[in-house]
């Protein structure tokens, strides 16, 4: 028989034992985790890429905050389509949706799929609705509680819904958008009168062709778009999207990974103890005349068959939990997804077999270095291996997977110190807590008193153990504290009236009536604040990107429009840090405040809120004055007595900053980047913004009021802050799945653990009950052993996730920092349970085996 | 054979001599007996005849090999199929059945034969029936039964016991060593053992008598 069969057959034969269940349970909990995420991120990415052209609906889209009028000579067939928002009202229903008006060719590449009724395929139609009707998606009809064949309003016009948006290209899921869609037709936009000068929109010209005639046009066209323009190839387009996608996949690959690494604690345990157990078989294999190649083929073969086993069991559960994954986070998706992959299959597979391998190579070294004098003398260890070559072979394994899932070398440097780092606080954290279980140890009694010794005996073993449950523990509760946390408390540190509504949009000519109509029913608003769009293009008569160090020059700030306002008054909330403010320090009118660009809540407000551009006469005034918000100015380089030049439309405006002002983003206040003095921008037709508080029982007010001012955006705050809400919930969700493997692997090292202490647990136990001590007594031991475990894990998971989350709350939301009572009693109380159950199941039976059995088994 | 065979060991104490100028030979189909009271170096002399350990000084030849020459692997290879051992703590693993324990060694050789003379030493050892059960379900002397099969189903020219009546009482023992001597003969193999019972000792051709690591008298039965 070769060695490789002899090898199996003794794993056969032993496939009973707890060392063996461990490594398997363990791996397959690892490679289940990396795994599902694999699988996951594997059926999106393949989903963009097999979507080609039709994902951007084009060969070459061509995206522009303004009409475009001419462009390069070329061939190629055109689409042009025109998003934007706007109210979409059904009686008292309101709910702000994306439009996109199209032309009849729309889409050029891929299909839309239109359906009577919603939740149906529906079938490949042009997206452009007959006359009077638009498509809208389900989600649309169910906020509206409208049904197919109904009529809405949509500014100051009507429209019947023509069919339900089954598809459409570039989608995956409705999810992640927070504003339904709704198609309707280009040359019927004029009729809503929705579009006021202000109002942002985003011009999609598509372009369909010959690849030649496609790089010709596509080289022409780029000299002659400003930053604000993109230029998006399908290809392009795709991979853009897939990078973005690929960034936060690895993030969530790294959440895996990190089961996978306390997968590899218990591995490792696990393949310590089997060595421990087997150098007597190895010697006596030498003994038969087994040769050390013979030996590493031998237990080679085991491992391998042990990894490619676990390694198949952890991909069948990932492939069942992705699939739960994909209900959670894209359930409209799941039935349009591509089936699963078999890349995702390969690297689940090389990455147990690696952490097998990383975490069992010091073991399996020193196995097959057994000498064969072992067999006379008992008391041999195996031929010392020297410790770095061991160390170094397995930190290299295991760096070489962390780098694999990393990526790069910056994350890679993060990961692994933070990793160090964790679990250094988390081993002296343990200790510190063993310290104190001294203390409690010397004035219990009984059974407690005989538990709390054992935690303290096998230190070693208590420190590994409670250091793995409390990281466990620690990211679950860290988790769930960020989803409820972080929203809830910034919702209840807003000051109550805090406006819950923005009016955008409103017209000059609107102003004086919508005032009225506030005032008549006695809502609370804020100052008007004009806005314009335009774009920062210089800095003192430079180019701006030029003034910047090649690392700052792809600030957002450059590649958009902002909303520029102006005032003499300081708005509250903003405070001037540096220069002087340009005009009164004192606040006008109760609230104002506009939403931040670039935070959750802003993303949206920002589409609705910018105003349009309008074709001014700007006059270039050097002595035009401007304050500048602080993060911008900081991210820009730009200081107090610098000139900024700005491209209004096809104007160009240069004014001075005379101040730097810190901004309160989070106040739900309408918030500027750029301000101007007065004088500068006031010949541009405006639209303007205001802010209203609409106490919850006045609420009636609103349907009244889009009938009234059919053309003004109604912003709900409260609606986009309960999206966001859902929206980040349902990812928690997805991740505390993931987290499930966390936990899962937490408790492998504490069976592994338990199950290399068993020989003398095992031992000791005979001796007790030999000199009289019941089985309750030993039973209620082993109770308090890991029951006071799981407490302690639990309550160090608890200031882990107390601390972490203060810092969270005050460094990165400056939020107040509060306590949760409720974790410090639901973390130890989880980990009793945990901890206690595989503590038991593991250990119960050496309470149970009569003292003359343990007695013939352990000789 | 063994000659001027020699073994330090170097501790924190000093360097301690187990076995110093022993010189010893012993022929094709022999019993020899090493005795010698605890520490005297019996079993250290065993392992260093069956090539498990490589002396300090002297030279041992075993099967006509050199074994100073040999490394750890070749000294494995020459023991192969070749050598048998009977442990005092019968050594039996303890995931294997009776049967499969006296496989073990037949497989690592490579016999086509392996499962039928396991079945067939298992009988000679009076165990027919008690093929299934795992070492921990078998007595002390069952134990002791397998794995005498086992060292002997090899067809081995020389097989090493080491104390094999240690953990047995006196009529277990003395119905191994009848098994021993009776399975020897018959196979006509060298057998050299080591232990401190006098009565065993006695039923060797040869007796090797060590007293604190040299010898101190040798007898012919």
């Amino acid at each position: 028989m070769s060695f490789s069969r002899l090898g199996l057959w003794l794993l056969r034969r032993e496939r009973s034992s707890g060392e063996w269940r461990v490594l398997l349970l363990a791996l397959i909990i690892g490679v289940g985790s990396v795994s599902t995420t694999g699988f996951l991120g594997d059926r999106i990415k393949r989903a963009m890429s097999e979507q080609g052209a039709s994902f951007l609906g084009a060969d070459l889209l061509v995206t522009s905050p303004r009409p475009i009028e001419s462009w390069p000579d070329h061939t190629l067939r055109t689409s042009s389509a025109l998003e934007f928002a706007s109210m979409v009202s059904r009686g008292d229903a309101f709910q702000l949706a994306t439009l996109r008006a199209v032309d009849a060719a729309y889409p050029l590449r891929g299909s839309v799929r239109i359906a009577d009724r919603p939740f149906e395929t529906g079938t490949p139609r042009p997206a452009q609705p007959p006359p009077g009707a638009i498509y809208v998606d389900q989600e649309l009809l169910a906020l509206l509680n409208a049904q197919v064949g109904e009529t809405v309003q949509i500014g100051e016009a009507t429209f019947r819904i023509a069919g339900v948006v089954a598809e459409e290209p570039g989608q995956l899921g409705g999810v992640f958008g927070f504003a339904p869609r709704v198609f309707l037709r280009t040359d019927e936009i004029g009729q809503t009168h929705v579009l006021q000068p202000g109002s942002r929109l985003t011009y999609l010209y598509q372009f369909a062709g010959e690849p030649d005639s496609l790089s010709v046009f596509s080289g022409a066209l780029k000299p002659v778009l400003d930053s604000t323009q993109r230029v998006i190839g399908s290809r392009e387009g795709v991979e853009t999207l897939r990078g973005a996608f690929a960034n936060a996949d690895r993030y969530i690959q790294l959440t895996a990974l990190i089961s996978l690494l306390l997968s590899v604690a218990a591995i490792a345990i696990a393949a310590h103890h089997h060595a421990l157990r087997h150098y007597d078989q190895a010697a006596l294999l030498r003994c038969f005349g087994a040769t050390t190649a013979q030996l590493r083929t031998l237990y080679a073969v085991q491992l391998l068959t042990l990894g490619l086993l676990g390694s198949a069991l952890g991909v069948a559960i990932g492939a069942l939990m992705q699939q739960a994954l994909v209900g959670l986070i894209l359930p409209d998706a799941a039935t349009r997804l591509p089936s699963l992959g078999l890349a995702p299959v390969g690297v689940a597979v090389v990455s147990g077999l690696l952490a097998l391998a990383g975490a069992s190579l010091p073991a399996l070294m020193r196995l097959i270095r057994v000498p064969p004098l072992r067999v006379l003398r008992r008391d041999l260890p195996p031929l010392p291996v020297a410790a770095w070559i061991s160390a170094v072979a397995s930190g290299a394994v295991l760096l070489l997977l962390i780098a694999w899932y990393a990526g790069d070398a910056k994350l890679v440097g993060i990961f692994v110190g933070a990793l160090v780092a964790l679990v250094g606080v988390l081993i002296l954290l343990a200790r510190l807590a063993l310290v104190a279980g001294r203390g409690v140890q010397k004035i219990s009694y009984g059974p407690l008193r005989f538990g709390l010794a054992q935690l303290l005996r096998h230190r070693f073993d208590s420190t590994l153990q409670l250091g793995a449950f409390t990281l466990a523990l620690f990211l679950v509760a860290l988790l769930a504290l960020v989803r409820s946390d972080l929203i809830d408390g910034w919702r209840q540190q807003l000051p109550p009236q805090s406006p819950n509504y923005f009016l955008v949009n409103i017209a000059p000519h609107q102003q004086q009536p919508v005032a009225a109509y506030l005032s008549q029913h006695r809502l609370q608003a804020s100052a008007l604040y004009p806005m314009v769009r335009g774009r920062l293009t210089s800095k003192n008569g430079q180019p701006i990107a030029e003034t910047l160090p090649p690392d700052a020059r792809d600030s957002n700030t450059l590649r958009r429009e902002l909303n520029l306002t102006w005032t003499a008054t300081l708005p509250p909330n903003n405070t001037v840090l540096a220069g002087r403010w340009h005009g009164e320090r004192r606040a006008p009118a109760p609230v104002k405040g506009m939403p931040k660009v670039g935070n959750p809540l802003s993303a949206k407000a920002d589409a609705e809120l910018t105003p349009p551009v309008g074709t001014p006469l700007l006059r270039s005034d050097p002595s035009a004055e401007i304050s500048v918000e602080s993060g911008m100015a900081e991210r820009l380089h730009l200081a107090v007595g610098d000139t900024l030049g700005f491209q209004v439309g096809d104007q160009t405006l240069a004014a001075r900053i005379t101040s730097i002002r810190s901004v309160k983003w989070d106040s739900m206040q309408p918030n500027f980047f750029v301000i101007f003095a007065p004088g500068q921008l006031d010949a541009l037709p405006a639209s303007s913004i205001a802010s209203v508080y609409v106490p919850p029982d006045a609420a009636g007010v609103l349907p009244g009021f889009i009938k009234t001012f059919p053309g003004i955006t109604v912003l709900a705050l409260d609606k986009l802050i309960a999206n966001i809400e859902a929206v980040f919930a349902q990812i928690i969700r997805a991740i505390q799945l993931l987290l499930g493997f966390l936990l899962a692997a937490g408790m492998a090292v504490v069976v592994a653990t338990l199950l290399a202490s068993l020989d003398a647990r095992q031992q000791e136990a005979v001796l007790l009950r030999t000199l009289g001590a019941q089985r309750a007594y030993l039973a209620k031991g082993l109770w308090s052993e890991f029951i006071a475990l799981g407490v302690l894990a639990g309550l160090l998971a608890s200031v882990c996730a107390e601390i972490a989350m203060a810092l969270i709350a005050d460094r990165l939301f400056d939020l107040p920092v509060r306590l949760h009572p409720w974790l410090w009693l639901a973390l130890p109380a989880a980990g009793a349970l945990l901890v206690g159950m595989s503590g038991w199941l593991t250990t119960r039976h050496i309470t149970r085996v009569p003292p003359m059995q343990s007695i013939r088994a352990l000789n | 054979m063994a000659h001027a065979l020699s073994q330090r060991v170097t501790t924190a104490d000093g360097t301690l001599a187990i076995l110093s100028e022993v010189e010893l030979a012993v022929k094709a189909g022999e019993t020899l007996a090493i005795t010698g009271a605890s520490g005297s170096g019996k079993s250290t002399l065993l392992g260093l005849l069956a090539g498990l350990d490589q002396p300090s000084a002297g030279e041992i030849f075993l099967l006509g090999q050199r074994l100073n020459d040999l490394d750890e692997d070749a000294r494995a290879r020459l023991r192969a199929g070749r050598i048998g051992f009977v442990f005092q703590s019968f050594q039996l693993l303890p995931a294997l059945t009776a049967l499969e324990n006296i496989l073990l060694p037949l497989e690592l050789t490579g016999r086509a034969d392996a499962r039928e003379r396991a079945a067939h030493w298992l009988d000679r050892v009076g165990l027919a029936a008690r093929a299934s059960p795992t070492p921990r379900q078998l007595s002390g002397g069952e134990q002791q039964r397998v794995a005498i099969a086992r060292a002997f189903a090899t067809d081995p020219e020389i097989v090493f016991a080491d104390e094999p009546t240690g953990n047995l009482d006196a009529d277990t023992g003395a119905r191994i060593i009848e098994l021993l001597f009776e399975l020897n003969a018959s196979a006509r193999t060298t057998l050299v053992l080591v232990t401190h019972d006098d009565a065993l000792a006695a039923r060797c051709q040869r007796r090797l008598h060590l007293v604190a690591g040299r010898t101190a008298e040798a007898a012919s039965a």
